[in-house]
């Protein structure tokens, strides 16, 4: 722990460089302007008893960075085009393999309509599509009932197209922005699903399929009141091979897992008053899938919302809090039902989460920013879909309470 | 022994350490390139510019949002026009560019810079300190679209149509920008665009026109036709 400590305060020490060479860099580029942005943080998650997000946080660990470094043009009046590359290593995610986050032509015919093709970060809820950037609010996590991290790859981005565009409402009803989108998706085999499943003995090689959705967003005539809703529709497949459960001497046996019905529906608010910023999500992901092939299907019922409030007291000092609820219910049929019993009653520590967080942050400069956060949890929600516990850094069972200290730093440009 | 210093010398003290860090909606001028063919712009739509909701008006015309870095004009900007304050701005706009949706606006240190960008930049829209020179770029007056819904006009006196004119089939449409004053009397007329022969009589009639009271001074567009087989 002694090492990590040190590791941190290096990482903090190396940041201290002045602010102006933090600027965003601009160049020409055939007489066009590119944009460089990026930021790195690193955070380090203590907890007092299980486990979280598959570090050993229970020894303290620093096993938490996140980078990004994106460029982008206005090529015309209306063709933008920009990518980003992002890596992360997160315990045993990420692991250090960086991809494409998102790179993308975007034409904006009128206000009220625009394309953009590539891959494209996928618009769902208030933060989905900003979820990696802790920069952008006073929490080090998001509210992980709604945005576990680990799970990230399940809806950051899609490899397609957006149709987006912003409606003025006559009457003095305010804005409409809507954004109708499909594509592929593409999980990481370093993200949380497939390492949740190499817990039975599976090792999972591809991951993903078609996601199509839409999200409406409403800027009401109540100034910095915003409402909105947002549907995902998915048809997943993954592959990959497996223990044979009825005979594991057997040995390894091809695995496959189908969507059937795979949807999510999202409503949030979000209400800012001077200094103060409330907002509220509710989410609710069905997954019904065929299992090995057809012989079994699991249908999973994953519901989550959060209140969270942050006030800034003064220009470089903010606190915030939430409270955070996550339940899951789940029911095997066909063959494999004998192993997993239905799991139905989300009063039960392992089929729920809920998460009490306090937090404050201090900008140091423009670009630098420490965040000290407290969660304070009940419950470990641990399947049959993850959700930060995980059966392979908790060895020695879950136990029902986890209060866990985070502190991150990041600076970006 | 205590020193007492008099109220009077105080307040004179917080006046000359805050007064500079203070500027109105009043104390600012918007700008543009003269590429842009308007004159006026509401208010909505100049939010939805500097917010990158849009990059273009309703008339088609390409415009691109210059901001400042900081500073008193810049505040007041975001304050009356984007109801933001800096950090909440900062923070938008990153949001946009990290996940692909938008760039970073273009942030000068001065007036002089923004004028001198946007003298030069085809379609570039900003804002300064209402006393800076505006040589190369127009002013764009702000026109509160919800204010001038609330102003309900109650008199109006329809403008003489010069016989002559009538006869030689000259007609057309006179673009008047109007200020009414809070109790609802036309305070000024300036002529935007359209047939200058017909803007005196134009000018004249709206002159007389009277609008419902409202809570401040409201400024809004008018616009007159003049059809010769009417």
């Amino acid at each position: 722990m002694h090492r990590r400590i040190v590791k941190l305060a290096f990482f903090c020490a190396s940041l201290y460089v002045g602010p102006s060479t933090l600027q965003a860099q601009e160049f020409k580029l055939f007489d066009r302007t590119v944009q460089v942005h990026g930021y790195v943080s690193q955070g380090f998650v203590y907890t007092n008893d299980n486990n979280w997000l598959t570090m050993d946080t229970s020894s303290g660990s620093a096993a938490m960075t996140d980078m990004a470094l994106n460029a982008s043009s206005q090529i015309t009046d209306k063709l933008r085009v920009g990518a980003q590359g992002f890596d992360r290593n997160l315990g045993q995610l990420g692991q250090y393999h960086p991809s494409w986050d998102w790179a993308v032509a975007d034409y904006r015919f009128k206000s009220w309509f625009g394309m953009r093709g590539g891959k494209v970060k996928t618009v769902l809820g208030l933060y989905n599509d900003t979820q990696d950037e802790d920069f952008l609010r006073v929490f080090a996590l998001l509210p992980q009932s709604v945005y576990p991290t680990d799970l990230r790859d399940a809806t950051i981005a899609h490899v397609g197209g957006d149709i987006y565009g912003e409606i003025s409402l006559k009457h003095k009803l305010g804005d409409l922005s809507y954004t109708v989108y499909a594509g592929h998706r593409g999980d990481s085999i370093y993200s949380g699903y497939p390492y949740y499943l190499s817990s039975f003995g599976s090792r999972i090689t591809s991951f993903g399929g078609l996601q199509y959705g839409a999200d409406v967003r409403w800027n009401t005539p109540l100034k910095r009141l915003l409402i909105g809703a947002s549907r995902i529709d998915e048809d997943l497949t993954g592959r990959g091979v497996a223990i044979n459960p009825f005979n594991p001497a057997a040995g390894l046996v091809p695995y496959s897992e189908a969507s059937k019905s795979d949807w999510t529906n999202q409503f949030y608010a979000e209400y800012t008053v001077g200094k103060f910023r409330i907002d509220s999500e509710y989410r609710r992901y069905w997954r019904n899938q065929e299992l090995f092939g057809g012989t079994s299907e699991s249908f999973a019922d994953v519901r989550g919302w959060y209140v969270s409030g942050a006030y800034r007291i003064r220009k470089r000092f903010q606190i915030g809090s939430y409270y955070s609820r996550y339940t899951i219910t789940n029911v095997v049929s066909g063959a494999l039902s004998i192993f997993y019993p239905p799991t139905t009653d989300a009063a039960l520590p392992a089929d729920h989460e809920y998460d009490k967080v306090i937090t404050g942050r201090v900008d140091l400069n423009k670009f630098w920013s420490v965040k000290i956060e407290g969660h304070f949890m009940n419950g470990y929600g641990s399947g049959p879909y993850p959700n930060g516990f995980y059966t392979q850094v908790n060895p020695q069972g879950f136990k029902p309470d986890t209060n866990a200290l985070v502190i991150k730093t990041g600076i970006n440009f | 022994m205590k020193i007492r210093y008099p109220r009077i010398f105080l307040a004179a003290a917080g006046l000359i350490i805050f007064a500079p860090l203070t500027a109105f909606a009043s104390d600012i001028k918007v700008i543009a390139n003269p590429s842009l063919k308007v004159d006026t712009i509401p208010a909505a739509e100049l939010k939805s510019v500097f917010l990158e909701q849009r990059n273009s008006l309703a008339d088609g015309t390409h415009v691109e949002p210059v901001l400042e870095k900081s500073g008193p004009v810049h505040d007041a900007f975001l304050r009356q026009y984007l109801g933001r304050t800096e950090d909440d701005l900062r923070s938008y706009f990153q949001a946009m560019v990290f996940s692909g949706r938008g760039p970073m606006p273009k942030e000068l240190r001065s007036d002089a810079e923004v004028v001198a960008y946007v003298a030069k930049t085809r379609g570039a829209i900003g804002y300064i300190s209402a006393e800076t020179s505006t040589e190369g770029v127009k002013t764009l007056t702000v026109v509160n679209t919800q204010d001038s819904a609330q102003r309900k006009l109650i008199t109006r006196v329809e403008p003489d149509y010069p016989e002559t004119l009538k006869r030689l089939s000259i007609g057309g449409t006179v673009r008047l920008q109007v200020t009414i004053s809070p109790k609802g009397t036309v305070e000024t007329v300036a002529l935007l665009g359209g047939n200058p022969i017909l803007s005196e009589s134009a000018e004249a009639a709206v002159k007389r026109w009277i609008y419902t009271p409202g809570p401040s001074r409201t400024t809004l567009e008018v616009s007159i036709s003049f059809d010769p087989h009417r």
